[in-house]
């Protein structure tokens, strides 16, 4: 271990710096753009739905997150009838595409050309990820591996060592040095709001986004995952429907205004 | 109906509209000047999405006061761009064809024209909704409710679409199916609170007419939707204008017939004193500026009609 309170010094050439730390730091930056423009050349827009049925059972199940989530602007009774005319109707599949094969195992998505489309979808975006990741971290360890470029103007604990020393096997090294695959890794989840300030906030580089859209998709968008049962979904819906607790915005209505509005 | 989406010129206020579609000539003649500079290609490309928009609603506006010539360059421009096949494009053609239509057998040849292109793709939903809308204006309203309804059945996230079958329906006196639909579209949009005005009207109108049984009752949520839609936009012109009204009518017709509610007997007349002092207030105001902004005119006058009739105008 390296002796507490003395100070560690590695004679650096200066050099290192200017051939090491910025060209790293460029290549990030210009990839994670390469990257946003490839992904949206390649982006391929969700399919929309090609038949009305399709559209009905893609779309039926926002009327119950809507009924959920908004059902406070209805009285109460309207709110029951809809409430338990969506819950017999998810509950016997009326809004599915088609009734008859309910039940049944869903389709393969490897079969069924829509899915196929969205696997696709999928593993193109992953494509975009891992292979820049791949070639520049090889290419950073064949030329600068096990170089330690900078010293960080801080103290850290010893926990930080696996993380800003890996490529480099010394024990006693201080945690402060920071070496050249760390500083690759650092860029790497780093530069997301550098990204942000070029290419605008929702841009594809940023590829935490685009891993946390593949698990939630936005409303307009399909909401099923390929190969998943929608009937399954209903039944969910319809659940949480049942255990929901209403309550009506227009109750003491006049008191709040009166209360918020007439007293100004 | 879809020449309605996504207009900030509220397309009722003919004056506004008319005044934007005869900028056409300059906006158009800008458009086309920055395409020849050497550029715009590339200083031009993040604008684009909002200059179509603005292509789109001088369409819109150019129909609406008959300047046809005007329309047919702005919808080249968009066809040109997004090209002849995309749906919203097909639906901006038929909105053409149909305004240039000059007789009935016009427009149904575009009701067939509209058929042709649904058996091709059966959710094209700008063509689907035109049919429905062309349908309406053919006065065939219930062949457009049923084609409606088996849109809604599609696509039942559609505010648009349930705001139009309310319409419909209101204007077939089926006070009770409006009601529904504007409750579905309140669903999708919990605040907008021009929704709520809307319901709160279709209520006040349903329970003052003399078939209704108990009128009170259909007041008293009227009111509701009034305060919900003042608590939504505090300086709501119409919101107000209808809780005035609809407290004043309720303070005639709970004198009568006992009053169920007891908070109710005391909060009524306040309530209305601040309807019709913050009616008078805004209509005060507005009148200062409105010769800058002459768009809201007439509902600043029909509110101070309804302060004449009570007699609180100063």
């Amino acid at each position: 271990m390296a002796l507490q309170g003395t100070e560690q010094t590695i004679l650096r050439d200066p050099a290192l710096f200017y051939w090491i730390l910025i060209p790293i730091t460029i290549v990030m930056i210009l990839t994670g753009i390469l990257r946003h423009y490839a992904t949206v050349l390649m982006n391929s827009p969700p399919k929309p739905p090609s038949t009305l049925a399709e559209s009905r059972e893609r779309y039926s199940i926002f009327r119950g997150v809507n009924l959920r989530s908004n059902g406070f602007v209805l009285p109460p009774e309207s709110f029951e009838v809809r409430k338990s005319y969506l819950i017999s109707a998810y509950k016997n599949g009326a809004f599915l595409k088609d009734p008859e094969s309910r039940g049944q195992p869903p389709a393969n998505p490897m079969t069924d050309p829509a899915g196929m489309d969205a696997m696709m979808g999928m593993m193109k975006g992953n494509m975009m990820m891992m292979i820049p990741q791949t070639l520049i971290m090889s290419w950073i360890n064949a030329f600068f591996s096990g170089f330690v470029i900078l010293k960080l103007p801080f103290p850290l604990t010893i926990r930080f060592k696996s993380m800003l020393q890996s490529g480099v096997m010394t024990r006693d090294l201080d945690v402060r040095w920071v070496s050249s695959l760390s500083w690759y890794f650092l860029n790497l989840f780093g530069l997301q709001s550098v990204f942000g300030f070029i290419l605008g906030s929702d841009n594809a580089a940023n590829h935490m986004a685009s891993q946390m859209a593949g698990m939630n998709p936005t409303a307009g968008m399909n909401p099923f995952q390929p190969g998943q049962d929608p009937d399954k979904l209903y039944l969910n819906e319809a659940e949480n429907l049942e255990v929901m607790e209403h309550f009506c915005i227009y109750d003491g209505i006049e008191e709040r205004i009166l209360h918020n509005l007439a007293s100004k | 109906m879809s020449n309605t989406k996504n207009e900030p010129i509220h397309s009722s206020d003919l004056l506004a509209t008319l005044q934007y579609s005869q900028q056409a000539p300059i906006l158009l003649g800008r458009q086309s000047n920055s395409k020849m500079a050497p550029l715009s290609l590339i200083t031009s490309a993040a604008a684009q999405p909002e200059e179509y928009a603005t292509i789109e609603r001088l369409f819109f506006a150019c129909l609406q006061t008959g300047d046809d010539k005007s329309a047919l360059i702005c919808l080249d421009k968009l066809t040109k761009f997004f090209g002849r096949s995309n749906e919203r494009i097909m639906g901006l053609h038929g909105l053409y064809e149909e305004a240039i239509a000059g007789d009935n057998s016009a427009l149904e040849k575009c009701l067939r024209e509209y058929d042709d292109i649904l058996q091709q793709n059966p959710v094209n939903l700008p063509v689907l909704k035109r049919r429905i809308a062309l349908l309406r204006s053919l006065s065939r309203p219930a062949d457009a409710i049923s084609s409606l309804i088996k849109l809604l059945e599609a696509t039942p996230t559609d505010t648009e679409a349930w705001c139009e079958l309310a319409d419909l329906y209101r204007f077939q006196g089926m006070s009770s199916q409006a009601i529904f639909c504007l409750e579905e579209a309140l669903l999708i949009t919990p605040n907008a609170w021009n929704v709520h005005a809307c319901l709160a009207e279709l209520l006040y109108v349903c329970a003052t007419s003399p078939e209704n049984g108990e009128p009170s009752k259909l007041l008293r949520r009227s009111m509701r939707h009034y305060c919900r839609s003042i608590e939504l936009c505090d300086d709501y012109l119409r919101g107000f204008y209808g809780l005035a009204l609809v407290t004043s009518l309720l303070l005639e017709t709970e004198e009568s017939c006992t009053m169920e509610e007891v908070s109710l007997k005391e909060t009524l007349p306040r309530l209305n004193a601040f309807a019709f002092q913050k009616l008078e207030a805004i209509v005060k105001s507005r009148f200062m500026d409105y010769q800058g902004q002459k768009c809201c005119q007439s509902e600043l006058i029909a509110a101070k009609e309804l302060l004449n009739r009570f007699g609180k105008s100063s």
